[in-house]
């Protein structure tokens, strides 16, 4: 069994709850272990260096001495998430000043930071500690004619001197683990393009439009359902794709499901365990078709 | 090894839409796509039509997109891409319209350049000998003397003055893609070089109040695609990022986007957490609200809502304490 310090982020506690329960439940059936971090703040949204760049290494040196504390790498479920904690991994790790100062910080609350800690997204966690081949031993419903479309989202590929886990050129991971729990990844150009959330609040316009057109091209490849590893990307794509929907002018009904669903599917759960009804779009085609899968 | 060349073509005088031809390349080794678009063009399909020029990085002209990814078509080897994708696939710059194949019209990025104002401001007070006059015989031009120091964000391998304005950062920007109008990467990238220019004489800090205006600072997208397609290494998104820590430290903050940004600060100040209620609500005012009810209610109706009241995070008094030690609290 693999032991993580669990950060699911603000958005998977609050109105993405079904993520959270999503991923205890494919963690508890793969033998992961998560440790709940409940001293652990906010990463800051992919933003807060805009407000002070030094409260960005102060509130994420917190986390990752929190983790570096009990000995423990963090898994994360959002890309933003994985973003700001890496960076400001890298930062700690390679800028001695900045190292320095952190940790006159966090010695006035009783922790220090030396750079131990691995902070590792979900996707590439089952990819490199499970591995697919255990991940298709263990799936009890088979994906087989399930056309997904995987939409990697920004900050899980980009910087790629960062985030280091897939090629942020042509990432192959999320096609990886379509293919081992027996689905059909879409081939699509915008599965590696912004879903637009950061702007969602300040220019709605810009956001929806990249939404819409992610999954309209999706949608034009025939795909069943897209998948997301971003809680911020399944927003934009899911509970917005009305609106996205009327930006571009076209019709939209593609069910989105964040990544851990997929798995969970795929190992049995049922559409209540998975919190389907809190989704916009309707999953239910996409559990009809599954249900006749059994392996 | 042979292998296959993939090109856009487009004439507008002869051609009702664009579509792709192939080509076989003989490979040598250290040929880069370019050297293999040069030979097609010399050798294969005079008509083939791309701009190139110093075939050393630096002038930036034949940006293009190759494998569906901006690149320097000088800087990219054709062995690596064929290990890659298994064929060259060459396609224009995205984000601006085609003149013919793969040549794309300028216009609009340059004039977001200009929109800018790429040249100093105003003279510094110190400066008396900027009154433009001949010289005396004999007289020495005498030069203002600035600490090195008060460059130091501009004078890196990798910091904005390097931009060789090649537009590889412009045709990836998500920003542009859904915003036409959004000044784009490089552009708010040479405005974060001119703001830090300590000969730059912005008095009334119109560069980082212009630049909040809509289209600009606060409109980028986060996505990192200009950091990481960036052939000279530099980060436009970082820049960015640094205007606007720069307009909230100087209580420029009459932009959503800013207010924005503001709020989520806030927000961790009070709960260690990201209230996604409050900040929608402080984000975008009443206006915003009134927009954003007919999602947050087909949401509300699927249970998907956020608690009204969020629980502190354990050891909240630990990010109070981050706040006061960066004396943050009077920001807020």
């Amino acid at each position: 069994m693999i032991t993580y310090a669990y950060y699911p982020g603000c958005v998977a506690q609050e109105s993405g709850k079904e993520l959270d329960n999503a991923t205890k439940f494919i963690a508890s059936r793969l033998g992961i272990n998560l440790i709940p971090m409940p001293e652990a703040s906010c990463c800051g949204g992919g933003v807060i260096d805009g407000f002070d760049r030094n409260l960005k290494l102060f509130i994420n040196g917190r986390t990752l001495a929190l983790a570096e504390k009990e000995g423990l790498d963090i898994m994360t479920i959002c890309n933003t998430c994985t973003l700001t904690l890496s960076e400001v991994n890298e930062e700690l790790i390679n800028n001695p000043e900045s190292l320095e100062k952190t940790n006159e910080y966090l010695a006035k609350i009783g922790l220090k930071y030396t750079g131990k800690v691995k902070v590792k997204h979900i996707l590439y966690a089952v990819r490199d500690d499970i591995g697919f081949n255990k991940l298709k031993e263990k799936a009890v419903k088979s994906l087989k004619g399930i056309k997904i479309a995987p939409f990697y989202g920004c900050h899980i590929l980009r910087p790629s001197n960062v985030v280091k886990f897939d090629d942020a050129e042509n990432p192959q991971g999320f096609e990886e683990l379509i293919k081992a729990l027996g689905g059909e990844p879409v081939s699509y150009v915008r599965r590696t393009k912004c879903c637009g959330f950061q702007t969602i609040l300040v220019n709605e316009s810009t956001s929806t439009s990249l939404a819409g057109n992610a999954i309209y091209e999706a949608q034009e490849k025939n795909a069943d359902v897209m998948v997301t590893p971003c809680p911020l990307c399944h927003l934009s794509l899911d509970t917005y794709q009305t609106v996205a929907a009327k930006s571009i002018n076209k019709k939209l009904s593609l069910p989105i499901l964040h990544l851990p669903q997929l798995i969970g599917i795929a190992l049995g759960a049922d559409y209540a365990e998975m919190g389907f009804s809190r989704h916009n779009v309707s999953v239910r085609g996409l559990m009809a078709k599954v249900r006749q899968n059994d392996i | 090894m042979e292998f296959k060349v993939v090109a856009y073509r487009f004439n507008p005088e002869i051609d009702e839409k664009p579509y792709y031809k192939e080509y076989t390349v003989q490979d040598y080794p250290g040929m880069t796509v370019l050297n293999a678009l040069i030979k097609i063009k010399s050798e294969l399909d005079g008509t083939l039509s791309f701009r190139r020029s110093c075939r050393s990085a630096i002038c930036g002209s034949c940006a293009m997109k190759i494998n569906g990814i901006t690149k320097l078509a000088c800087k990219t080897q054709v062995s690596l891409e064929i290990d890659k994708f298994g064929i060259i696939k060459v396609e224009p710059l995205a984000n601006m319209p085609v003149i013919r194949d793969l040549i794309v019209d300028q216009e609009v990025f340059f004039d977001k350049i200009k929109a800018i104002k790429p040249y100093l401001l105003g003279q510094r007070e110190d400066e008396t000998h900027n009154s433009f006059r001949a010289l005396k015989e004999g007289e020495k031009i005498t030069q203002p003397v600035y600490d090195k120091s008060e460059f130091k964000n501009l004078t890196g391998n990798e910091d904005t003055p390097n931009c060789i304005l090649c537009e590889c950062c412009y045709s990836e920007c998500g920003g542009v893609v859904g915003n036409k109008d959004y000044l784009g990467p490089a552009a708010l990238a040479k405005l974060y070089r001119y703001s830090e220019d300590p000969r730059d004489n912005d008095k009334n800090g119109s560069r980082l109040v212009n630049g909040s205006m809509p289209n600009g600072i606060w409109d980028c997208v986060h996505c990192q695609a200009c950091e990481q397609f960036c052939p000279k290494g530099i980060s436009p998104v970082k820049s960015i990022v640094k205007l606007h820590e720069k307009a909230i430290k100087n209580s420029i903050t009459f932009s959503p986007g800013s207010k924005h940004v503001v709020s989520i600060a806030r927000s961790i100040a009070e709960t260690g957490r990201l209230d996604e209620i409050k900040v929608a609500f402080e984000s975008g005012g009443i206006t915003g609200l009134l927009n954003d009810l007919p999602v947050a209610f087909g949401a509300g109706l699927k249970g998907k809502i956020p608690p009204l009241r969020l629980k502190l995070i354990k050891d909240m008094e630990d990010i109070r304490l981050a706040y006061k030690e960066l004396d943050l609290e009077d920001k807020l």
